[in-house]
């Protein structure tokens, strides 16, 4: 099988670069071997939230002079300013462009509402959400605030406190879902995805409707647990317009109905721009000759290689198996490549869960271009983006979306870039 | 390398991160099903400390292996479900599993007598008395059977077939074998179009995947053992073993070892499905030339809708399907989203699945409709089945809309 | 009210079964306990049910107590014991001598042990060494030690005892010679309170050391902490043992849906007692052991670790403290040190926790006047009182692996759960199948008052993901039953999620680390949890 570009890891990073060569003309086929991180995503995508020494950002372009010097090895630093601005707004664009409607700028961070109704800084929310310009100070003064019976991954009694201290009046408006349902019996589990799927139906929405219409009240808005819109994109809408108040969304624990979404919207853009899309597989072998590689094998293909002219690795970090942590050593276990990383296992971890863990520092090394290297060597047709990157840490920069679309445009670039030089 | 410093025990790999409940088609439609998070890595801790902690529940699960394609950590979701099925499972298969399963005995009995029995199944009293006596579901609609069997019309042009330069072992499956011997005609005029004469395995048994998942391991076994000795003698031959159906081919190279625990790495690589061994011919060989084949102008574009079978998905191999297809001139292909047509099998034949297959498939049949294809492409014969029972299109193997494509 | 007849001081098992016994004689009883029940040595041991055989080429004795006890817990405490038997094995690096001699010691301490051909021994443990030499099969088994509490406590309790967790005594209030009652700390609400009673007995493990200072009198005592490792599921069947002088990491115990190898022993100071950390090198320690009795152990998932203090009293001068005798000890401070209405007793093992009761509550009785004979011996505990069959048949029709969980914790007080609609049987920890109702249950009758209790009463967060989903289920539900103010339930979160981690990072690699970061990304980057759960705008 022959491609011009073969991404390794079918996430955001991997789906950002994928999407950006196949508008450029370049026939890509991404492999993942599961589905990816996106489905734990809040809604809301991050670019820089905290410098490495704990201070906020409101303004990310404003702190990247004070994020050079505080770790200037970051992927951030090596994209550059200038590049930095144009693949932020890019990124944006391309979401937009994938279906996914989301708001924000790259200028200045707005605030979102956690599952936990814990304000936080981010860069773009999708449209859906509820989210402010400024942190805690909401549009409204009276809001309904529902959720479900048995549904235990939400917890209306911390979005409660959060608009009580806001000074917002709350009425609390518990549904029950058989009431809603046109099955027999509710799940087992009540997951979102579950209740998103039940919506889906119009009948079931209309039930939805009609429970809830007369509890609104005088209310500016009514907020629900963001259980809805798998399927039906425009779902919100239609409810605001059937109930005639503003709705919105209130992020829940994962798997998220938004996560979800995003994933397919993105795996969705990229197959109608010819892209191939292989699920399910892993790449076991890759070939290199002279610092470039020439073809690889997957678990699926077998004796079948893939044979592209450019590669991209981004098969994320631990949790997406791109980064393996053995008792005392952590390894790329798809290249083999140069890996940034303490040896002394105890220096991995910090006593306190919520104190910088080293670990999340740890990644795959590269060169100025986002290369990848193996044993010193610059591999030529190998770059590295998105989480398997080291030198940053997504967690307490709040950067993981940013850096995992911007490396991305950029590894993309630079493959239409060194294209045009040959 | 599958993955570094993994334990034997798949199961502990996974991170409960919940992603393959959120694809699985049963759990859509049919809250008493654990779940594939929970009916496998969960309660196989669980099964381990105890075996009363089997949940029959679990019998709601369809061996799609959707879970395993989703699943980030490569837990074997659907195996761990399989597995515990067969081991810990104290519900004894009915009559009517029995003969839902038993593909070779059944077809061996009414074959001779096909155009009686396909005449008693199409009536609408018969298909009432087995819903009420034995529950196969009275809207099922059962394929036809072959008077002549493919086996019999092969031995036929053995003599033709072994003047081929190339030669390669066919593995027909049950459908082809007893129902639809088209399909293995078209299969062989492919092969021969690429020069390959075709022969039969020594001896072939149904590939057991239906006694699998209705509860007789034994027997999957001993058909299986046949199966493996015959693709062995095969493959001493130099003779590649293909298969046309998805699902057999899954079943051989992976059901075999994980769950029937029958040892097939001597053998694995060289069972394939079709459309992936031309890939292979057409794109790896060095001598094989496409001026060759000539094809049939149509003139006007044929829309075709392909689906890929669960099965398929899990082997990663539509790509070669798709690719087949799209050596066809005059072919529109759309890849049909991912979901599963809902039949899994002998599954929904079965009165107490019938309303969720049909519902888990209600997605896919949605956009088969409308989307003004005139024809829909798949793989898996029960995937046809449920398409052509449950929409308006007809439904054809790739090698069949490949050999119909071709001139004579 | 705040006079009693006896004030136990310490809530592990054996100031538990102390309740129990004084309560079954007819004594007001109170138990004080600063943290939960079965915080400490008695939560943190191997979970082993001894057959003794451990202990019988050393200290006959003990290994007599041991055997009698054990037989006596199978009876009682059936649904705390899971009978597993178990074997003690000689590898090729062991001398086969050594089992000879082990044999025999068996014998004459009246435990059962029989030869086994090794062939056969690995058919009946696959997960065994295939390398094994010699295997004798011994009546061990395994024992889950906080259901074991529970149930005492819960036993005392219908018979009018009183029990005050999260409460600290401060003080002991002293008359001349006497003890006459206790000065107690509200560790939650800092409120203090004096309680009254002849007879305090102090059986705090480890820690009574520090109660006997506050008295005025010396015990002896030495920390000697042991380290253990939990793997991700039960690998063995029957316990595996060493068969050779009682070394480091050479017990592989099974144990509901896990199995642990232990242990380790290293004198530590007194000041680090509450605040034991696994270090690296006791982890390999470990592992080399663990795959010794079992090769597969070395690919299998580690889910976290912890470490224990033994309550040794010091009696010679082996540093280890391995020689010194598990035996029993009680101290009649009247006739030891001359102080009135005190008692110590401490030493012995997790499963002779009842006769050290029964010894402690024959000498409180004595001094009381009390003549009334120990029933602990017969008597069965709650949860044992009836057999599977007979409950199956009461509670509702409900999914059986939920049902098969209820029953395999709470034996027949699983009836008491309520199973009666989809909300009680969906399940709040799926790892560990703990239903809604279970929760609900525990929350509001075994004394639970935060996350980490609710652990340790129905195993929710013992799962592979050590509480990633389950955790933040059931904090809503502690709060909806009013055991922690909705404000707080953040803060809970982060104390559970950090107390999670100290026995994770130990050994955060493969599957583990994965699934910390996992975890690390959901509560703290989605969810916005953080170290004072303060607003990241501030």
């Amino acid at each position: 099988m022959i491609f011009d570009t073969i991404i390794i890891g079918g996430g955001l990073s991997g789906l950002t670069c994928g999407i950006h060569l196949q508008k450029a003309g370049k026939r890509c086929v991404i492999i993942s071997s599961g589905q990816s991180a996106l489905h734990f995503s809040s809604g809301s995508f991050d670019l820089l939230n905290t410098l490495p020494d704990g201070r906020s950002v409101s303004d990310p372009v404003q702190s990247l002079d004070e994020l050079q010097v505080q770790n200037p090895s970051h992927p951030y630093i090596k994209i550059g300013k200038t590049d930095f601005i144009r693949l932020a707004e890019k990124s944006q664009q391309l979401l937009t462009d994938a279906s996914i409607s989301v708001g924000g700028s790259y200028q200045r961070n707005h605030y979102r509402l956690t599952p936990f109704a814990i304000t936080k800084p981010t860069w773009l929310t999708m449209t859906d959400y509820v989210s402010s310009d400024q942190p805690d100070s909401l549009p409204w003064k009276n809001v309904c605030l529902v959720h479900f019976t048995g549904y235990l991954d939400f917890h209306p009694d911390f979005f409660q406190g959060k608009f009580q201290e806001l000074g917002i009046k709350v009425q609390n408006v518990e549904l029950d879902l058989t009431k809603v349902s046109i099955r027999k019996n509710t799940p087992l589990e009540v997951r979102s995805t579950n209740i998103a799927r039940l919506f889906d139906n119009e009948e079931a929405l209309d039930n939805f409707v009609r429970l809830l219409a007369h509890k609104v009240g005088d209310a500016d808005a009514v907020l629900l647990p963001a259980c809805l819109g798998l399927e039906r994109t425009n779902i919100v809408n239609i409810l605001s317009r059937k109930l005639g108040v503003e709705v919105k969304l209130l992020a829940t624990f994962p798997p998220t109905v938004s996560g979800i979404r995003a994933q397919y919207l993105l795996k969705q853009r990229f197959m109608q721009l010819g892209g191939t899309y292989m699920l399910g597989d892993t790449v076991n072998k890759v070939d290199f000759e002279n610092n470039h590689i020439s073809k690889i094998f997957t678990v699926n293909h077998g004796n079948i290689p893939l044979r592209g002219e450019e590669y991209v690795l981004c098969s994320g970090s631990f949790f997406s198996e791109g980064l393996v942590a053995l008792p005392n050593d952590v390894v790329d276990p798809i290249c083999g490549l140069d890996v940034d990383y303490i040896s002394d296992r105890k220096e991995w971890f910090a006593s306190d869960v919520f104190d910088q863990q080293n670990y999340e520092s740890f990644g795959i090394r590269t060169d100025e271009t986002f290369h990848g290297i193996k044993n010193g060597q610059a591999i030529s047709n190998l770059h590295v983006c998105g989480a398997s990157l080291s030198a940053f840490n997504a967690l307490k920069e709040g950067c993981g979306g940013g850096v995992s679309m911007l490396t991305a445009l950029y590894v993309a670039e630079d493959i239409l870039r060194q294209k045009e030089n040959k | 390398m599958e993955s570094i410093n993994k334990s034997d025990n798949n199961f502990e790999q996974c991170l409960k991160c919940t992603i393959c409940t959120v694809y699985c088609p049963v759990l859509a439609v049919n809250p008493d099903f654990p779940g594939p998070k929970h009916g496998g890595p969960d309660q196989e801790r669980l099964r381990l400390k105890m075996p009363s902690f089997y949940d029959e529940a679990n019998k709601y699960c369809m061996n799609c292996k959707r879970c395993e394609v989703a699943c980030p950590s490569n837990v074997r979701v659907g195996d761990i479900i399989q597995k515990a099925k067969l081991k810990y499972s104290r519900h004894k298969p009915s009559l009517r599993d029995f003969f839902l399963s038993h593909t070779d005995l059944v077809g061996t009995l009414s074959s001779p007598f096909a155009p009686i029995v396909n005449k008693v199944l199409s009536w609408d009293v018969t298909k009432q008395v087995m819903d009420t006596t034995i529950h196969v579901d009275k809207h099922r609609i059962f394929p036809e059977y072959s008077h002549e069997k493919f086996v019999s019309w092969l031995e036929k042009q053995a003599g033709e077939q072994k003047k081929f330069a190339h030669q390669l072992c066919y593995f027909h499956g049950c459908y082809v074998n007893y129902n639809f011997p088209q399909l293995g005609k078209d299969f062989v005029k492919v092969m021969n179009a690429f020069g390959y004469g075709v022969q039969l395995l020594e001896k072939e048994k149904c590939c057991g995947v239906a006694l699998i998942s209705n509860g007789f391991a034994g027997q999957a076994r001993r058909q299986g053992e046949v199966n493996l000795r015959s693709i062995r003698k095969a493959v001493s031959e130099n003779m590649p073993v293909v298969a046309t159906s998805s699902t057999c081919t899954m079943t051989i190279r992976d059901e075999y070892p994980h769950i029937l625990n029958l040892k097939n790495a001597d053998v694995r690589d060289h069972v394939e499905l079709a459309t992936r061994f031309i890939y292979r011919m057409i794109n790896e060989s060095k001598d094989f030339d496409l001026s060759k084949l000539k094809f049939i102008q149509r003139g006007h574009p044929l829309k075709i809708a392909y689906h890929t079978p669960c099965h398929l998905e899990k082997l990663g191999w539509e790509y070669y399907s798709i690719e087949l297809l799209r050596m066809i001139p005059d072919v529109e292909i759309t890849v049909l989203k991912p979901n599963c047509c809902g039949i899994g099998g002998t599954y929904g034949f079965k009165k107490e699945n019938y309303e969720n297959a049909q519902k888990i498939g209600e997605p896919l049949f949605r956009e088969i409709e409308e989307g003004g294809f005139d024809l829909v492409v798949t793989d898996c014969e029960t995937c046809k089945w449920q398409i052509e029972m449950s929409t308006s299109k007809k439904c054809k193997h790739p090698i069949t809309v490949f050999a119909e494509a071709l001139t004579e | 009210m705040n006079e009693y007849d006896v004030i136990i001081i310490g809530g592990g098992a054996t100031g538990a079964g102390t309740l129990r016994d004084c309560s079954m004689r007819g004594l007001r009883t109170v138990l004080i306990e600063r943290s939960d029940i079965a915080t400490g040595a008695t939560g943190r041991n191997h979970g082993l049910l001894h057959s003794g055989a451990r202990y019988a080429v050393t200290d006959q004795e003990s290994a007599r107590e041991c055997i009698s006890e054990n037989q006596i817990l199978r009876r009682i405490a059936s649904h705390c014991v899971d009978e597993t038997d178990g074997f003690f094995i000689s590898l090729p690096d062991d001398d086969l001598s050594f089992q000879t001699k082990f044999v025999k010691s068996c014998q004459s301490a009246g435990i059962r042990a029989d030869v086994i051909d090794p062939k056969e021994a690995l058919v009946l443990e696959p997960s065994m060494n295939p390398a094994v030499t010699g295997a004798v099969r011994v009546p061990d088994g395994s024992i889950d030690p906080f259901r074991l509490t529970a149930s005492n406590i819960r036993d005392a309790k219908t018979l009018g005892a009183n029990v005050l967790t999260y409460h600290m005594v401060t003080e002991l209030i002293r008359r001349q010679d006497a003890i006459v009652g206790v000065k107690i700390l509200n560790v939650r609400t800092k409120e203090t309170s004096e309680l009254y009673a002849p007879i305090i007995v102090n059986a705090c493990g480890i820690w009574g050391a520090h109660i006997a200072e506050m008295a005025g009198v010396k015990v002896s005592m030495f920390p000697a902490k042991g380290a253990l490792l939990i793997y991700g599921h039960r690998v063995n069947k029957i316990v595996l043992n060493r068969c050779r002088k009682p070394s480091d990491a050479d017990i592989l115990v099974p144990g509901d849906t896990i199995c642990l190898i232990g242990t380790t022993s290293t004198k530590v100071p007194f000041d680090t007692i509450d605040n034991m950390y696994v270090l690296p090198e006791e982890v390999e320690i470990l592992r080399k052991g663990a795959q010794e009795l079992s090769p597969i152990l070395e690919k299998t998932r580690i889910l976290r670790c912890y470490a224990g203090v033994r309550p040794l009293v010091a009696s010679d001068n082996d540093p280890s403290g391995r020689s010194v005798s598990r035996g029993i000890v009680l101290f009649d401070h009247e006739k030891r040190d001359g102080l009135k209405g005190f008692i110590t007793i401490t030493g012995g093992k997790l499963m002779t926790y009842r006769l050290m009761a029964e010894q402690a509550t024959d000498l409180v009785c004595t001094k009381l006047h009390i003549d009334k004979k120990c029933e602990t011996a017969t008597v069965k505990l709650p949860g044992s009182r009836e057999d599977k069959e007979t409950i199956l048949k009461k509670l509702y029709s409900m999914p059986s692996a939920v049902q098969e969980s209820m029953i395999y914790r709470h034996g027949e007080m699983a009836e008491k759960i309520a199973t009666n609609n989809v909300v009680n049987n969906s399940l709040v920890c799926e790892c560990e199948e703990v239903s809604y109702g279970e929760v609900s249950y525990a929350i509001d009758h075994m004394d639970v008052n935060n996350l980490i209790d609710l652990r340790r009463r129905t195993r929710l967060g013992m799962g592979t993901c050590q509480g990633e989903f389950c955790a933040c289920r059931a904090i809503g539900i502690l709060a909806k039953q009013k055991k922690i103010k909705p404000e707080k339930e953040k803060e809970e979160l982060v104390t559970f999620l950090n107390e999670r981690w100290k026995g994770i990072k130990p050994i955060a690699w493969g599957d583990s680390l994965r699934e910390s970061q996992y975890a690390s990304w959901v509560y703290e980057s989605v969810c916005g949890l953080s170290k004072n759960n303060k607003d990241l705008t501030k």
